[in-house]
């Protein structure tokens, strides 16, 4: 039996119960709805238009949708997405250091969304110097909590 | 090697996944290959390799000893066999029939030593003792809600209580009560519970990233775990959890209470990381046994420029290329620590009353080492 490894074991046991992705899901207590996330990219929107790239930041990387449906979420991240292309390349380093490590951690789950979709890869090279200012100043730690965290974006 | 750092044994050329003192600290179980490797300490010298215990026939995931000196070994061949030390050296093995359909990860004796734990990837916890009649150790499964593997155990000094932490991100305290051997005086003013049927579960943590560690504070009524995200978190009866981040950011793999405020971490990074309890909660105290001249911490080269960040950072395989490529030659990097490669178990090795001293730690380069804190 050399390929042992690849015997559904499953399949002799129905009971034992396979891992779905449902059981993997962290435990929300309450999902976040259509009208929130309205609100919040208008606010994005305006934070943006007017040039306040910190206070778009800040909403950014707080308390992002994370038990929201996938179509809320793909909403919200093109608002995102577009607030991060608008910044300048000389102020991404200033803007990554005013960050606290918990903030840092949720725009690295943005940059790895974003370099995963047809939209962001077009900013490609925008969101690759996003994440060189962030390893620059954190090092591998946000990263390696992108990894592990199962709350997605 | 810097002065933290008391002994040294480099005893295998493959990973040591679990490795064991025995109480009196004079027999080190280790587990290599298949086999599990038993020395004998010898002061000053290297240990003496008394028995092999191969019986399993995949690999051995985890040993422990118990306070009699029996060594229990568990592997993803999916079984645990107990070894019963005699007296002419040699060691009687049992096999224990888990009744798991995946591999076996951990394994922790009681400590009463007379009933283990053995978590698996088949999300089952089983909980063996030895049955006087049948002349047989009996498992008993712990199932639900256990959602994934289990990597981590951890005996509540009571001997009912086990945490265990997982895969699936839950930190979870069961009850492992077994009639006959257990009594209810033992847990009669637990604040973690009322009741303690066998099996059943006591609270439930979630944290979301892999659980590699769990390890209780009996005397505080405390548990600490640490996660593959490098966090280190602290929870109480109440279900408040102090939190703290490594800030190097590379997973921990184990943890040791060394006193009531403090606890050593190892992991990825190669070295212990020294956590403390101040008045502002949990916090990263500082690195034990890695020389100063290695990689800044990230956070206090924040003024310099980008560059010079850039250059102690993730470039060290392309320098190793680049100097073949002109040298001809790979100049020689200055060991950071004494583990070369990931730590995979830390254990307490001696100490005084409530207080460690000395740690041991055991890891991916075949490397048993001894930490003073």
């Amino acid at each position: 039996m050399e390929d042992w490894r690849r015997i559904d074991i499953d399949a002799f046991d129905p009971d034992s119960g396979r891992l779905t992705k449902e059981d993997l899901k962290p435990p929300y207590p309450v999902a976040v709805g259509q009208a929130e996330i309205d609100s919040k990219i208008s606010q994005l929107r305006s934070a943006a238009t007017s040039g306040d790239f910190s206070t778009a930041l800040t909403l950014v990387t707080s308390d992002p949708p994370y038990s929201a449906d996938q179509a809320i979420k793909e909403r919200y991240f093109a608002a995102v997405l577009s607030v991060l292309t608008q910044v300048r390349q000389a102020e991404i380093s200033t803007l990554v250091k005013q960050l606290s490590s918990s903030q840092t951690d949720v725009l690295i789950k943005y940059l790895y969304k974003g370099m995963s979709c047809p939209e962001g890869q077009k900013q490609g090279g925008t969101l690759l110097s996003w994440f060189e200012k962030v390893t620059q100043h954190l090092g591998v730690a946000p990263v390696v909590r992108y990894l592990s965290d199962r709350n997605t974006v | 090697m810097s002065d933290s750092v008391i002994a040294n044994y480099k005893l295998a050329k493959a990973p040591i996944y679990s490795h064991c003192f025995s109480q009196d600290r004079s027999v080190l179980a280790i587990t290599l290959h298949t086999d599990c490797l038993v020395f004998k300490m010898v002061p000053n010298g290297k240990p003496q390799l008394v028995a092999s215990l191969s019986d399993h026939d995949k690999t051995v995931t985890a040993v422990d000893m118990s306070v009699h000196g029996r060594i229990v070994t568990c592997s993803q061949d999916r079984n645990a066999i107990v070894w019963e030390p005699l007296s002419d050296g040699t060691y009687k093995p049992t096999l224990v029939l888990l009744r798991i359909n995946r591999a076996a990860t951990c394994v922790k004796w009681a400590p009463s030593g007379y009933k283990f734990a053995v978590g698996s990837s088949a999300r089952i916890i089983a909980i063996c003792y030895y049955e006087q009649e049948n002349d047989w150790w009996v498992s008993k499964h712990i199932k639900k809600p256990i959602k994934s593997t289990v990597n981590c155990l951890s005996w509540h000094d009571n001997g009912i209580i086990l945490a265990c932490g997982g895969t699936d991100g839950y930190v979870r305290a069961f009850s492992g009560f077994v009639k006959g051997l257990d009594s209810k005086e033992q847990v009669s003013s637990s604040p973690w519970a009322d009741k303690f049927p066998f099996g059943a579960l006591i609270r439930e943590w979630y944290n979301g990233s892999w659980i590699h560690d769990v390890q209780w504070r009996s005397s505080q009524e405390k548990l600490a775990f640490v996660t593959h995200s490098g966090s280190f978190s602290v929870v109480d009866p109440s279900d408040q959890i102090w939190a703290a981040d490594y800030p190097e950011g590379l997973p921990l793999t184990s943890v040791v209470w060394v006193n009531d405020h403090e606890a050593v971490c190892g992991g990825y990074s190669c070295h212990p990381v020294l956590f403390t309890e101040g008045a502002n909660g949990w916090q990263f105290s500082k690195n034990i046994d890695k020389s100063v001249a290695a990689r800044t911490p990230v956070a206090a080269s924040l003024d310099e420029e980008d560059q010079d960040e850039g250059a102690s950072f993730g470039i060290s395989a392309l320098k190793k290329f680049k100097d073949l490529d002109l040298k001809g030659k790979v100049s020689t990097r200055v060991q950071e620590c004494t583990h070369e490669n990931a730590i995979e178990e830390l254990a307490p090795y001696s100490g005084t009353g409530d207080q460690v001293t000395e740690i041991s730690s055991c890891g991916l380069d075949g490397k048993v080492v001894i930490y003073r804190v």
